[in-house]
C-alpha cells in the first residue's frame, strides 16, 4: 500500500548520550530513518542530545533539535513544531520510555500525535511484565514460572512450587543487586529474608531459573497488512545468565536442527503478530533447555535494538531503514532490497558465511568493580566479524576488540604459557575451571588454558555450558595451533618451515600472521612475504543477503582464505578510511563520526571511498555509507591485505582515533601513502623527545617533566619537578593508569602498578599544575592555512580527563590576553606540524600563563561537538584539505565565535559498576556526551546536565562535605543555594565554613558514628542535591559510600567545586525562568548571517 | 580421499570426499541456500539424481536423527559441502552426518569453495557436473558427461515410488480418506496430512485412472517428486480424466503434472528456486508470505491464462512465476512451493483448505 498521506510531518526521538546498553546502534538506526523518511518526502523533526551523532547532522532532518531527552523539553517541541506522529522506535529504550510518558501524560493526545512504528498498546504489551506474561500465555509459549512473595513464607510457597534452581530478584533495587540464585531450601529461604532486607518496598520476586540454557534470538519484521519475515537467528555463544549485550554471539544459530529453527520462527511470528506491531520490527529472546528442547521467552524488544543492528549488519538486511518505510504504512513488497538491486525487502535474507560478535569490556577503568560478567549488562562496545567457519570468525573477531589480542590466544600474550599448563599443579586448573564457570571478560582465553590443561568437552560444557560445539571448534584451533608449533624455528633469521597445507589450514581456522610469527619463532613480516611468495592470500567474499543467488548491486565484503576472489577493486581514485574499531571509554561515537564525514567528503569530491571498520553498531558499517565496507579487524595485517587489492591512492589514518593513527608508522613502512598530516608530524607529537624539542623551538611553555624506568628514577624526577606530579604509562588511551600523585609513598605504589600497563615503555612524570584552567583547541589545517575551529574551556579544574571534563564554547572567564596566546600556540604548532586536517591541543592556564599539556595529529573526540556549535562540518572539511583542496577554497578561512553558548557534558557508567567510587580523574571512565545549547552558559550548562540525567531540583535538601582546599569556595555556593530557598546539611568540617559567615546549616554524623547520618536520608529520599569533592587519592570511606548512593538512588551530584557553582547557576536559571528550544538550523541560520555581514 | 568435480562447461573444483563413498557420480549440480535441513534435503526424493550443493557452508552441526529423514534413504546422486563440522550437538541427534553419509554411501565432495560454485551456477545456470575420484582428467570426464547427456535419462520417479497401493494404517470414520499418487512423496508431508486428519494411502506413479478412482478416496494428492521424469508423462494421462471428478492438491512436481493436465505448458528455468526464503504474494494484494520452494521447472502463466476457470492465485515476488493455481470450478488447487509444516505439530495452510473442501464436498 502507497505511504500514508495523512501524515506529514514525523518526528523522531534520538537515544541520547552513548551509556553501557545504548550506544551508536541507534545513531545507526536514526540515521537510516532520517534518510528513509526524508527519501518519502517527509518533514522530519529529530531530538537527541548527543552531539556526536551523524543523525543530528543539520542535513538529515529538516529540523534537528540538539535538546535533553526530557517530557519537558520534548512537549514544548511537540507544541513548536505541530508534528502529526512520532517515531520512537529508534532510539532504543530512552526513546521508547519517553513515548510511552508523553502518552500516559497525555501530551500526545492534546497535540494530535499518533505514535507509529509502534502502537502505544504493543509497547505496553512488551514493555508490562503481567500484560507480556499474559499474551505469552494465550499464545501459547511459556514464560519461566515465577511469583512475587513479601514475606519468607509466601516466598517459600512460591519457591517450592517452581523447583530449584531458583533466581531471587528484590523488587526496586539497580543493576540487579542483591539479586541471587537458590539451589536449595535452606539458600531459599536464606536468600529470601535478605534480599526482603534490600527491597524498599520489601519485594521479592522468585523466578524458575533458566540459567545455563541455550539463549537464541530472532529478528522479525511485519507490515500493516501482515506480511512477517524473519531476519536471522542469533545464538549466543554464552549461555542463559549472560545478558545478550555482554555475550559472544554467533549469527545464524547453529546448533538448532531444522525442525527446531522452524518452530523457533513460526512462534517469533505470532509473538510479533501478538504484540501488535504492524509497521516495524522486533528482536525476541527465548531460551531453550539443551536437554529436552523446552523453550520459554525472555523477552520482546518491539523497536529497534542492539540485536536487530548486529542481525542488520550480519546480514545485509538494512532493518532500520525497513521499519521506518513499514511504518508510515508501506509493505515489504514495495521496499526495495538495495543490497541486492533486483529483489524487494520481502524475503528472509540468507548467509554462507559465519558471523560472531564480541564485546570489549573495561574492567580495567574501575579495578574496584567485581570482574565478573552477569545479567546487567557492563560491556562499552562490541565488534562483529565473519568467515567462513566459526573458528576463523572467532579469531578475527577476537583480534577486532583490539585488547592486543591476535586470536585465540598463541600470540605470545597469554597469562598462563604453555610451559605452565603442560604440567598444572591443582590450584592452576582451579583457577581454571573457577574462570571457565564464572564468566567474566577473560573466559574465552581461559576456555583455551582448560583445552590445553586436558578437560575435555564434556567437562568444559558441564562447567560453562558453553555448547560442546563451540567448545570442540576452539579444541579444533588448539590441535592447529599444536600442529603448527612443531615447524618452530630455533632462530627468528631461519627461513619458514611449515608446509603450505598447513599454512592454508591455519589461515582457514583464521590464524593471524601474529600468532603464526609467534609459534614459529619469525617476524610478522616474514610470514606476510612468505605467504605472497606462495599465492597464500586472503580472498573477499560478499555480504549480499542471497548466498550468491542474486547478483548483488551494492554488497559489503569480508576476508577469507578460500580459492575464488570475489571482491570487486576498481580502477578509479579511491581512499581508504580506517574506522575506529569496537567503542571502548575513550574512543567511541564521535569517531565513527568523523570516519562518516570522511566518506561523504570523499563523495563530493568524486573519489571512490573505501571503508575498513568492525564496529556492527555504527553508521561507517552501513552498506550506503561508504563505496564499499570491508568487515575487518583492524590490524596491520588485515588492512594491507585490503590495500594489496585495492590498491587505493593512499590511507586517511586521522578519523578513527587512536586505532589507526597506531597503525601509522607500519603502514608507512609498508610503503602505504598516509593522507594528511605527514607520519613524521604524528610521531613528534607522539614522541616526548622530539615534542619537547618542538616546543622548546617554537618558546613554547610545558609542565616541567620527566620519564623514569624505575622507582628511583621516578623517585628523583618527581623531587625535581615537585609535588603534587602527574604520573603515567606512556603509549596509552583516555588516561589508562594515569594518577596525580602528592608524596613518594603513592608514587611508589603506582609505579608497579603501572609498569604492568607499560611494559617497556617508560613512565611519565608531569608536574601537575593544581587549580589550572584546562583548554582544548581543534585546529583545521590545510599546511598553509590554519583555522581554530574552536576554543573550549574545562569548567572542571585541571587533573580531570579531557574526555571527562565539561566544557563550554565559547571560552567564559578566560581573559582576551589569554585566548590571544593560546591562539597564538595553537597556530604555531600547526604550522610547524604543518598540518593538513584536523589537530587538538590541550592547554593549561595558570598564573596567567599558557602551558602546552598535549598535542593529537588528528580528528579529536570533541570535532563533532564544535561542528554543531559553529555550523561548519569540521572532519568534512579536513578530508577534503588531506585530499590536497586548500581553505581558501572551501570557504573556510576565519575562526567562528558564536554568540550562542555551547556545554559539552560527559555520561558515566557508574551505575553498571555497584561498589566503584563515583570520581573524576586523570583517567577517563566517561561512555558518552551530551550537548546543551543557549544564549547563555546558565541555560546552557543547566540543559547539558538535565540531558546528562541529572534530575535537578527546584527546592529542597543540599547535602555539602568539601576537602579542606574548597571549603572557602564553597561558601559561596552555599550562600547562593539558601538564597534559593535550599535547606543545606553538611559533615562537620564542611558546616563550620558555613557558620562562620552565618548560612544556617544542619550538621550530620560521620556515618559510623550515628543516626540519621546523610546515607539515611539519601535512602529516604530527603536529599536532593550532594556537592562533595574527594579529599585525595584514598578516599575515606564516608565519601565512598556517599558517591555511591548518590549513583543507586540517582540524587544529583557534582565533585568539583566549578561544577557546583555552575550547577548552582543553572538551578538559579531553572527556579527564575522556564527553559526555550531552539533548533540547529536556526543557530545555524544566525551564524551564518553574522558571518556574512 | 582427493575429488574433483567438474561441470558441463568444464569449470572444475577440487576437494575431498568423506568417507561414504567414491568413485563418480554424474547428476545435475544445484544449490541450496538454506541454512539448516541438510538430512531433510539429502533425503527428499525430489532432488533424486541430482548433486546438491550447500550454500551454507557448516554441515553435519547438529547431527542427524531418523525421524528427520524424508525417505528411508539418501536419494541424491553427490552432494557438495564447504565443511563437516567434526563433531554434532543437539539433544535429538542419534548420530553424526558421517555416519549418515556412511550409511547412505553418500558421495560427498568437501572443502571446496561453494559460494564460488553458488555463484558460477548463477552466471552460467544449472548445468550437469560430474563428480570423481578416480579420474582427475579433464579429457576423459568431459567425455563422461557427454556420454551421459546423450544416453537416454533414467526414471526416478519409479525408484522412489511406492510400489503397490498401500493404505497407511486402518482408516477410522473421522477420517477423510486422501490418496497420495506417491511422485516422491515426504514423510512431513504424509505427517501433516495425517495430522489434518486425513487417512492416506498412497498410490504408486504408475496406477491407472481405474485404481484410483477404485479407492473411493475424497481427495486426491499429486504428490512432490523428481522433476521433468520421463513417467511423468504416464502420471499425466492417468490424472487428466480425474480432474473434476474430486478435489486434487498437486504439489510442486506433482502441480506440473496437474498444470499439465489443465493445459499448460512447463518450461525449465536457468537457475530455479532452492531455498526456504522465497516470497510469493496474492497479485490482487500486498500480502504474501514466505514459503520453501525447490524447483527447477514452471509452469507457464501465459499457457495457463486460456483456462478461464482456473485462477494464478500466487505468484513468485521476485521473479513472477507461478506459485500457486486454484480451480473452484474442478476442485484442484496447485502448489508450486513446499507446503512445509510451519512449525512444530502444526499443518500448512494449503493442507488444511485442501482437507476443508473433502469435509464440504462429502
Amino acid at each position: 500500500m502507497p505511504r500514508r498521506r495523512d501524515i506529514k510531518k514525523i518526528l523522531m526521538i534520538g537515544s541520547g548520550p552513548i551509556v553501557i546498553g545504548q550506544a551508536c546502534e541507534f545513531d545507526y538506526s536514526g540515521s537510516q530513518a532520517c534518510k528513509a523518511l526524508r527519501e518519502e518526502g517527509y518533514f522530519t523533526i529529530l531530538v537527541n542530545s548527543n552531539p556526536a551523532t551523524i543523525m543530528t547532522d543539520p542535513g538529515l532532518a529538516n529540523v534537528t533539535y540538539i535538546e535533553p531527552l526530557s517530557v519537558d523539553v520534548v512537549t514544548k517541541i511537540i507544541a513548536k513544531e505541530r508534528p502529526d506522529a512520532i517515531l520512537p522506535t529508534l532510539g532504543g529504550q530512552t526513546g521508547l520510555n519517553l513515548a510511552f510518558f508523553l502518552m500516559k501524560e497525555g501530551i500526545l493526545k492534546k497535540y494530535g500525535v499518533e505514535s507509529i512504528g509502534a502502537s502505544v498498546s504493543a509497547i505496553s504489551c512488551a514493555e508490562d511484565r503481567e500484560l507480556f506474561k499474559k499474551a505469552m500465555q494465550e499464545t501459547g509459549i511459556d514464560v519461566p514460572k515465577s511469583g512475587i512473595a513479601t514475606g519468607v513464607e509466601e516466598g517459600m510457597k512460591i519457591g517450592l512450587g517452581i523447583g530449584f534452581p531458583l533466581i531471587l530478584r528484590p523488587a526496586y533495587t539497580l543493576g540487579g543487586s542483591g539479586g541471587s540464585i537458590a539451589y536449595n531450601k535452606e539458600e531459599l529461604e536464606k536468600f529470601l529474608s535478605k534480599g526482603l532486607e534490600t527491597s524498599p518496598v520489601h519485594q521479592i520476586l522468585v523466578e524458575q531459573s533458566v540459567l545455563g540454557w541455550k539463549e537464541v534470538e530472532f529478528e522479525v519484521m511485519r507490515d500493516c497488512v501482515d506480511n512477517v519475515i524473519m531476519i536471522t537467528s542469533m545464538e549466543n555463544v554464552d549461555p542463559m545468565g549472560v545478558h545478550t549485550g555482554d555475550s559472544m554471539v554467533v549469527a545464524p544459530a547453529q546448533t538448532l536442527t531444522a525442525e527446531e529453527y522452524a518452530n523457533f520462527v513460526n512462534l517469533s511470528k505470532k509473538i510479533i503478530r501478538r504484540v501488535g506491531i504492524t509497521g516495524g520490527g522486533a528482536n525476541i529472546q527465548f531460551a531453550q533447555n539443551p536437554d529436552n528442547g523446552h523453550i520459554v521467552i525472555i523477552e520482546v524488544n518491539p523497536r529497534l535494538s542492539r540485536s536487530s543492528a548486529l542481525a542488520s549488519k550480519a546480514t545485509g538486511f538494512p532493518i532500520a531503514r525497513v521499519a521506518t518505510k513499514l511504518a508510515v504504512g508501506l509493505t515489504l513488497p514495495e521496499v526495495m532490497n538495495q543490497i541486492t538491486g533486483k529483489t524487494t525487502s520481502f524475503f528472509e535474507p540468507t548467509v554462507d558465511y559465519c558471523v560472531f560478535k564480541i564485546c570489549r569490556f573495561t574492567f580495567e577503568k574501575f579495578p574496584n568493580a567485581e570482574r565478573v560478567i552477569k545479567t546487567s549488562m557492563k560491556a562499552v562496545g562490541e565488534a562483529m566479524s565473519i568467515g567462513r567457519n566459526f573458528r576463523e570468525a572467532l579469531q578475527k573477531g577476537i583480534r577486532s576488540t583490539e585488547i592486543s589480542r591476535y586470536g585465540f590466544g598463541c600470540d605470545g600474550k597469554d597469562a598462563i604459557t604453555d610451559e605452565m599448563l603442560k604440567n598444572p599443579g591443582a590450584d592452576l586448573v582451579k583457577e581454571i575451571k573457577d574462570r571457565v564457570r564464572v564468566p567474566n571478560d577473560e573466559r574465552i582465553f581461559y576456555l583455551r588454558y582448560a583445552i590445553k590443561a586436558g578437560l575435555s568437552n564434556d567437562e568444559i560444557y558441564e562447567l560453562s555450558r558453553i555448547d560442546r560445539w563451540f567448545v570442540d571448534n576452539m579444541r579444533q584451533l588448539v590441535e592447529t595451533e599444536d600442529e603448527i608449533r612443531k615447524y618452530r624455528n630455533n632462530r627468528t633469521d631461519e627461513a619458514i618451515k611449515l608446509p603450505l597445507e598447513l599454512l592454508s589450514k591455519a589461515k582457514e581456522d583464521g590464524f593471524s600472521d601474529r600468532q603464526l610469527a609467534y609459534l614459529l619463532n619469525v617476524k610478522e613480516d616474514t610470514v606476510r612475504e612468505h605467504r605472497k611468495k606462495n599465492n597464500t592470500r586472503a580472498v573477499y567474499k560478499l555480504v549480499d543477503t542471497c548466498a550468491g543467488e542474486f547478483n548483488a548491486k551494492q554488497p559489503y565484503f569480508y576476508s577469507t582464505q578460500e580459492s575464488h576472489e570475489e571482491g570487486r577493486p576498481t580502477k578509479n581514485k579511491k581512499v581508504v578510511i580506517l574506522g575506529g574499531g569496537p567503542n571502548r571509554i575513550g574512543q567511541g561515537i564521535e569517531f565513527d563520526y568523523c570516519c562518516c564525514h570522511a566518506a561523504y567528503a570523499l563523495k563530493e569530491e568524486g573519489i571512490e571511498s573505501i571503508m575498513i571498520n568492525c564496529n556492527p553498531e555504527t553508521v561507517s558499517t552501513d552498506y550506503d555509507t561508504s563505496d564499499r565496507l570491508y568487515f575487518e579487524p583492524l590490524t596491520i595485517e588485515d588492512i594491507l591485505n585490503i590495500i594489496d587489492l585495492e590498491k587505493p591512492m593512499g590511507v586517511i589514518v586521522q578519523f578513527g582515533g587512536q586505532t589507526p593513527i597506531n597503525l601509522a608508522v607500519s603502514l608507512r613502512k609498508a610503503g602505504v601513502n598516509i593522507l594528511g598530516t605527514t607520519a613524521d608530524s604524528i610521531d613528534i607529537a607522539e614522541d616526548r623527545k622530539r615534542f619537547k624539542e618542538m616546543l622548546h623551538k617554537l618558546d613554547l611553555l610545558q609542565p616541567d617533566n620527566g620519564t623514569a624506568f624505575t622507582f628511583e628514577e621516578a623517585k628523583e624526577a618527581a623531587k625535581k619537578i615537585g609535588y603534587p606530579v602527574l604520573v603515567r604509562p606512556s603509549y596509552v588511551l583516555g588516561g589508562r593508569a594515569m594518577e596525580i600523585v602528592y608524596d613518594e609513598s603513592v608514587l611508589e605504589r603506582f609505579i608497579t602498578e603501572a609498569a604492568k600497563v607499560s611494559g617497556e615503555h617508560p613512565i611519565l612524570i608531569d608536574k601537575f599544575l593544581e587549580d589550572a584552567i584546562e583548554v582544548d583547541v581543534d585546529l583545521i589545517g590545510d599546511g598553509q592555512t590554519f583555522v581554530i575551529g574552536g576554543i573550549m574551556e574545562h569548567i572542571e579544574e585541571a587533573g580531570i580527563h579531557s574526555g571527562d571534563s565539561a566544557m563550554v564554547l565559547p571560552a567564559y572567564t578566560l581573559s582576551p590576553e589569554i585566548l590571544s596566546k593560546v591562539r597564538e600556540a595553537t597556530y604555531k604548532m600547526a604550522r610547524e606540524l604543518s598540518v593538513v586536517g584536523l589537530m587538538n591541543v590541550q592547554y593549561a592556564v595558570k598564573d596567567e600563563k599558557v602551558y602546552v599539556l598535549e598535542v593529537n595529529p588528528r580528528a579529536s573526540r570533541t570535532v563533532p561537538f564544535v561542528s554543531k556549535a559553529i555550523g561548519v562540518p569540521l572532519a568534512k572539511l579536513a578530508t577534503k584539505a588531506v585530499l590536497g583542496k586548500k581553505l581558501k577554497d572551501l570557504g573556510f578561512t576565519q575562526e567562528v565565535i558564536p554568540e550562542h553558548v555551547s556545554v559539552k557534558e560527559s555520561v558515566f557508567p557508574f551505575n553498571r559498576f555497584p561498589g566503584v567510587d563515583v570520581i573524576l580523574g586523570p583517567e577517563m571512565k566517561s561512555t558518552g556526551e551530551v550537548m546543551g545549547m543557549d544564549k547563555d552558559f546558565a541555560r546552557a550548562y543547566i540543559k547539558s546536565q538535565i540531558a546528562a540525567g541529572q534530575r535537578l531540583p527546584k527546592k529542597g535538601n543540599v547535602f555539602v562535605s568539601v576537602r579542606d582546599r574548597d571549603k572557602r569556595a564553597v561558601v559561596f555556593i552555599a550562600k547562593k543555594l539558601h538564597d534559593l530557598g535550599f535547606h543545606l546539611f553538611a559533615s562537620s568540617g564542611t558546616a563550620a565554613a558555613m557558620e562562620k559567615n552565618s548560612i544556617p546549616v544542619k550538621v550530620l554524623p560521620k556515618v559510623a558514628e550515628g543516626r540519621p547520618n546523610v546515607l539515611d536520608l539519601m535512602k529516604d529520599g530527603k536529599i536532593q542535591l550532594v556537592i562533595n569533592t574527594p579529599s585525595g587519592r584514598i578516599p575515606r570511606q564516608d565519601e565512598v559510600k556517599i558517591r555511591s548512593h548518590v549513583v543507586l538512588y540517582n540524587i544529583p551530584y557534582t565533585t568539583t567545586i566549578s561544577g557546583a557553582q555552575a550547577t548552582v547557576n543553572g538551578i538559579e536559571m531553572l527556579i527564575k525562568k522556564e527553559l526555550e528550544v531552539k533548533s540547529l538550523q536556526e543557530y545555524h541560520k544566525k551564524l551564518k548571517g553574522k558571518n556574512q555581514k | 580421499m582427493k575429488a574433483i568435480l567438474m561441470l558441463e562447461d568444464q569449470k572444475t573444483f577440487t576437494g575431498t570426499a568423506l568417507a561414504g563413498a567414491s568413485g563418480e557420480r554424474i547428476g545435475e549440480v544445484m544449490f541450496n541456500t538454506a541454512v539448516v535441513g541438510y538430512q531433510e534435503m539429502l533425503t527428499d526424493p525430489a532432488n533424486a539424481g541430482k548433486i546438491l550443493v550447500f550454500t551454507y557452508p557448516l554441515i553435519g552441526n547438529y547431527g542427524i536423527a531418523p525421524k528427520f529423514s524424508e525417505s528411508k534413504k539418501a536419494w541424491v546422486q553427490a552432494a557438495v559441502i564447504k565443511e563437516q563440522t567434526r563433531i554434532y550437538s543437539n539433544w535429538q541427534a542419534t548420530g553424526s552426518f558421517d555416519d549418515f553419509v556412511k550409511e547412505n554411501k553418500l558421495l560427498v565432495l568437501a572443502g571446496i569453495d561453494t559460494r564460488a560454485l553458488a555463484v558460477h551456477l548463477r552466471q552460467k545456470g544449472q548445468m550437469l557436473g560430474i563428480i570423481s575420484t578416480t579420474s582427475f582428467d579433464p579429457k576423459e570426464l568431459s567425455r563422461k558427461l557427454e556420454n551421459f547427456r546423450r544416453k537416454p535419462a533414467q526414471s526416478f520417479v519409479a525408484q522412489v515410488s511406492v510400489e503397490h497401493i498401500r493404505p497407511l494404517g486402518k482408516p477410522s470414520a473421522r477420517q477423510k480418506k486422501v490418496a497420495v499418487l506417491d511422485l516422491g512423496v515426504t514423510q512431513s508431508f504424509i505427517r501433516q496430512l495425517e495430522a489434518a486428519g486425513a487417512h492416506v494411502t498412497l498410490v504408486p506413479y504408475n496406477a491407472s485412472t481405474k485404481d484410483i478412482l477404485g479407492l473411493k478416496a475424497h481427495g486426491l494428492v499429486i504428490s512432490d517428486g523428481p522433476e521433468q521424469d520421463q513417467n511423468l508423462r504416464l502420471v499425466e494421462q492417468n490424472v487428466k480424466p480425474l480432474v473434476g471428478k474430486l478435489p486434487i492438491l498437486g504439489v510442486s512436481c506433482g502441480f506440473q503434472v496437474l498444470a499439465e493436465c489443465l493445459g499448460a505448458k512447463v518450461f525449465k528455468m536457468r537457475l530455479g528456486h532452492h531455498g526456504v526464503n522465497y516470497p510469493i504474494h496474492d497479485p490482487a494484494s500486498y500480502k504474501g508470505e514466505i514459503t520453501v520452494q525447490n524447483h527447477s521447472f514452471v509452469v507457464d502463466a501465459d499457457s495457463l491464462a486460456k483456462r478461464k476457470d482456473t485462477k494464478i492465485t500466487a505468484y513468485n515476488l521476485n521473479d513472477r512465476t507461478v506459485e500457486e493455481i486454484e480451480s473452484r470450478k474442478l476442485r484442484v488447487t496447485g502448489v508450486q512451493y513446499s507446503p512445509v509444516s510451519p512449525g512444530l505439530g502444526e499443518i500448512n495452510p494449503v493442507i488444511l483448505k485442501f482437507m476443508k473442501t473433502l469435509k464440504r464436498r462429502n
